[in-house]
């Protein structure tokens, strides 16, 4: 069998999110460690050859090369979980999960910005990512606290999926840029939930204690 | 400021061997309950260097610094320095705390730091309420108010008429015939400001739907309440490049 690759930065939040899919699937898989900050390795010709967007995580298995933390986790989940608990199949619960998703990519990317701006000084308006931030936030709280009153803990379904596992991570590390987790009780909640998925890892940013 | 009971927090959404940090008039204040089911408003802040201890973590009935690993018991005395393993901990290391109460499933904290001497608070037990949620408004605790004058109670399972309102200090009731709903105001800074609402009635009533109502009446409400402050927000982004 082909060995899965993840070329990987450890401080970047989007490579984080595929390190968690590959453990919480129990794979293992070689990793290769870029200096993305302040090397800037991601924009070598061997790896601008895999991914010409020049961005990570990027991951190969056999023929397959992917970039795109979203995409890579929906194929993992459907090349690997047999059980299709992480990316249902029942069209409902599909479709929940795949909106999710698109909030990440569309929604959550001011606060993966808002990160890069603080932690690795690159551009942006630190005032309004703060604020867009805050608004996405501000939905993911009202949506867990709506789902706490029917007595369910994850973002979809009854059980944690591709999900809540993207959605982790902006708000795990929303202090690096100075959000503090005050104003989301449910989230944080929900966190801890999060953090007893079998699998579950860290990374810099997210205390091991809690 | 006056000094008083403020609400700082829900009960229920406050889980055994958990932090949060939080503000009041910006003060940090850092709020946990222990594995014994008691709950604790401390100034957030370890004697040591200064660090929150809302990022640190409770085990069992000490909350620990996330720094150094100081650990501080239920009365706020510092028991254990990692560093220091076989020192007897002087008596003078201790956290500064705020007396706090559970009441109608909030937890108040008094606002003067280390008071030996809290008032009373002005309104009495009211039991069993059904927790709804704490909601974060970007507006001051007097536009919060002047909003919650106006405010209708929503309707629930006995609603009867016009929404009779009361206040009492923080804490303000929005009743209509049978129906009462109950928000307890925390002005976390100038410009912010929490609302910890509970239903005056059993959960086995209202839990489910009377909560959804209520939170999404809410949502309305900050909306509302936020309107005027976001129009400022939109010009300016507009004036940018």
């Amino acid at each position: 069998m082909s060995e899965i690759t993840l070329y990987d930065f450890e401080l970047d939040e989007n490579c984080y999110k595929v390190r968690l899919v590959l453990s919480v699937l129990g794979l293992s898989y070689r990793k290769v460690a870029v200096n993305m900050v302040p090397g800037r390795e991601h924009l070598a010709p061997t790896l601008m050859a895999l991914n010409p967007r020049g961005s990570l995580p990027i991951l190969s298995d056999g023929e397959v090369v992917l970039s795109e933390a979203e995409a890579i986790m929906t194929y993992l989940a459907r090349a690997y979980d047999h059980a299709n608990t992480w990316l249902p199949v029942e069209p409902k619960a599909h479709g929940l999960v795949a909106m999710w998703l698109q909030f990440v990519i569309r929604d959550l990317d001011v606060a993966f910005l808002a990160r890069r701006l603080a932690m690795f000084d690159e551009p942006g308006d630190e005032v309004a990512l703060g604020v867009a931030a805050r608004r996405a936030f501000r939905l993911m709280e009202d949506h867990m606290t709506a789902r706490e009153f029917d007595r369910a803990a994850w973002f979809v379904g009854d059980k944690p999926s591709l999900a809540d596992l993207a959605l982790f991570p902006a708000i795990a590390l929303s202090r690096d840029f100075g959000i503090e987790h005050e104003a989301y009780p449910a989230l944080r909640r929900w966190m801890r939930r999060v953090r007893t998925v079998p699998g579950f890892m860290t990374m810099p940013g997210i205390p091991d204690y809690y | 400021m006056e000094t008083g009971w403020y609400p700082v927090a829900l009960a229920e959404g406050l889980e055994r061997g958990t932090s949060t940090g939080t503000r009041l008039f910006g003060s940090e204040l850092v709020v946990w309950r222990d594995s014994a089911g008691a709950s604790h408003v401390w100034e957030d802040r370890c004697p040591h260097r200064g660090m929150r201890l809302s990022f640190g973590f409770v085990r069992d009935n000490h909350i620990a610094c996330l720094y150094h690993g100081w650990q501080y018991d239920t009365s706020a005395q510092c028991r254990y320095i990692p560093a220091h393993p076989d020192l007897a901990v002087p008596s003078t290391i201790r956290a500064s705390t705020y007396p706090s109460v559970e009441r109608l499933g909030i937890v108040w904290a008094y606002s003067e730091l280390d008071s030996d001497a809290p008032a009373e608070i002005t309104f009495a037990e009211r039991s069993p309420v059904t927790p709804v949620r704490s909601l974060y408004v970007d507006a001051s605790a007097a536009k919060v108010f002047d909003a919650l004058v106006l405010a209708e109670c929503p309707p629930l399972n006995n609603a009867g008429g016009a929404t009779q309102r009361s206040r009492t200090d923080m804490l303000v009731s929005l009743r209509s015939g049978d129906d009462e709903i109950l928000v307890a105001v925390q002005p976390l800074s100038d410009v912010e400001t929490a609302l910890h609402i509970v239903i005056a009635g059993s959960p086995d009533v209202h839990r489910g739907d009377s909560q959804k109502r209520v939170s999404a009446w809410g949502e309305a409400l900050r909306r509302e309440i936020e309107g005027a402050a976001r129009h400022v927000g939109e010009l300016r982004y507009e004036v940018a490049p």
